[in-house]
């Protein structure tokens, strides 16, 4: 019976994850193209209902409704995967992201998290690596040049922060002693990670940004040069595959900032419950993703290149010599 | 001491601060360019930028469903005849207005009333072809046809653009401080129509410039 209880939570949680995660996109889209606007003294989406919100809901019903049209030349069995590929490892991470301690529900205490994994932390990193091959595999198998292009150019992007982004983080290892990202959390209880880590955490934001393919470094999509990159010859559903997961990345890279040196659901000053005060958080880093994207222009090829092996590496590097010198 | 003296003094000592200021603020220019390179100071510069602009009133207007905007009086718009103050049409027509028009829009046909005065039998605008050029308007002398500010016009059939003599007649004539233009095109009751100021729409009113 314990047993039982206990699957049919994680089942819940599971599934409960999966319909945040699908249905998140449509208030982010909204939000973007509404905060596109204001910054451009526009108004943005204004009449499919109050101040456009049904506007994504719209989109959405465009999107599934419309024909899915494979190019002839295509690979037609890897340009189906590619999608579900580029889409499930963003998830799956999620399954080893705590939101919190714990919550009592009708005397019942329930764990905000899915799994405490103890190598939380190595697992993000593994599983967000393959995230890769929906975007090598969708541009290749489209056959066409824009798609290859785009799908060569991500391809190099990704790797390159990739390592970045993961010697950024090792200083909070050192300072929590634990890949769990739980453990990580509950060691900033007193002092964010981000007071100690500031290269660290610039590091990995930046890399962040790079690896949700976010401006300035959406080099993958660059529409001005290359039609839409890697996903140029899809449409209707599959491109809302794309779409969705690029909002989840962007909003796993959020949550990882938030946990990793913004504190997790430890507050400051104003006692909120520690849910709120994550999502606040993750929150006002996703406007600041927005924010950007509206703001800078995108970065050149090599410049991105530049900036990922030559400032971002090195800077990893010395955080890592550093934290060793100053924490041991 | 006296008056002037002080006055002296104080000018000196204000000369003096302003300068060695200048040399002061100097030098934290070229020490704040390399603070702010290293700390992104342009990059802050933009994102400060755009985010006062997501809090300014946006340019946009909600036409046609939710406002509409009365242009100034000297838009040109429709065309329209006018009557003299008996009630009768000014048009003499004299035909000149159908001369002048560069595109050839105008026809007239005169014929003569039962007062002896040469008036249109027929006076039909083509507004399909119509540039709005306004000469009509300027060459007329006997001050008969205007145009006006209304400037929905569309319609699926070029023969609908055809306006005959009392079609012009029946038209709503130039409003000079702002008078409601009664649009063709079909609204929701609770359009705004922008008349308030008495000059036209000031589109520059919404965009804030340094």
């Amino acid at each position: 019976m314990e047993l039982v209880v206990a699957l049919g939570l994680i089942v819940f949680k599971v599934a409960l994850l999966i319909a945040i995660l699908l249905l998140l996109p449509l208030p982010l889209t909204w939000l973007e193209r509404k905060i596109a606007g204001h910054m451009q003294q526009r108004m943005g989406p204004m009449r499919v209902g109050w101040h456009g919100l049904l506007q994504p809901v719209a989109d959405g019903i465009k999107l599934l409704t419309k024909e899915d049209h494979i190019p002839a030349e295509a690979d037609r069995f890897l340009f189906k995967l590619a999608p579900i590929l580029a889409l499930a490892p963003p998830f799956v991470v999620f399954a080893a992201i705590p939101f919190g301690e714990t919550v009592s529900v009708l005397g019942n205490e329930i764990t905000l998290y899915i799994s405490n994994l103890n190598v939380a932390l190595l697992f993000v990193f593994a599983v967000i690596g393959l995230e890769v091959y929906g975007v090598i595999f969708g541009g290749w198998a489209a056959n066409s040049k824009y798609a290859v292009l785009g799908s060569l150019r991500t391809c190099a992007q990704m790797i390159s922060y990739e390592i970045p982004m993961g010697f950024a983080v090792i200083g909070v290892v050192m300072l929590a002693q634990s890949m769990s990202l739980l453990d990580i959390v509950r060691a900033q209880s007193d002092v964010w990670n981000v007071v100690y880590q500031p290269i660290g955490f610039f590091v990995f934001f930046v890399a962040g940004l790079a690896e949700a393919q976010r401006i300035p470094f959406d080099l993958a999509e660059a529409e001005g040069d290359l039609g839409a990159g890697f996903h140029t010859e899809y449409s209707g559903i599959r491109f809302a595959l794309f779409m969705v997961s690029e909002y989840v990345v962007m909003v796993l890279v959020s949550v990882l900032t938030v946990i990793l040196f913004f504190g997790g659901w430890n507050g400051v000053l104003i006692p909120l419950p520690p849910l709120l005060w994550f999502l606040l958080k993750v929150a006002f880093f996703i406007y600041l993703f927005i924010w950007f994207r509206f703001t800078f222009p995108r970065y050149r090829y090599d410049q991105l290149m530049a900036i990922g092996w030559k400032v971002l590496l090195p800077l990893s590097l010395a955080n890592i010599i550093i934290s060793g010198v100053v924490f041991s | 001491m006296h008056a002037a003296q002080k006055l002296w003094v104080r000018t000196c000592k204000k000369t003096l601060r302003s300068r060695s200021e200048a040399a002061m603020s100097h030098a934290l220019d070229k020490a704040g360019r390399w603070i702010g390179w290293a700390f992104f100071a342009d990059l802050a510069n933009g994102l400060a930028l755009t985010f006062g602009y997501m809090f300014s009133k946006p340019v946009t207007m909600q036409y046609p469903d939710k406002e509409k905007w009365l242009p100034y009086s000297r838009y040109r718009g429709h065309h329209f005849l006018k009557r003299d103050a008996e009630g009768e049409i000014k048009c003499v027509a004299c035909e000149l207005c159908a001369r002048i028009c560069p595109c050839d829009c105008i026809e007239v046909v005169p014929y003569e009333d039962e007062k002896g005065n040469r008036r249109p039998a027929k006076f039909e605008i083509d507004t399909a072809r119509c540039l709005f050029c306004g000469l009509c308007e300027d060459a007329c002398p006997a001050d008969a046809i205007a145009l006006g500010q209304q400037y929905e016009f569309s319609s699926f059939s070029s023969r609908d653009l055809v306006i005959g003599r009392d079609d012009l007649l029946a038209k709503p004539g130039k409003a000079m401080t702002g008078g409601v233009v009664a649009a063709r095109l079909k609204t929701e009751r609770d359009v705004l129509v922008e008349a308030s100021e008495p000059r036209g729409y000031n589109w520059w009113r919404n965009i804030r410039r340094k």
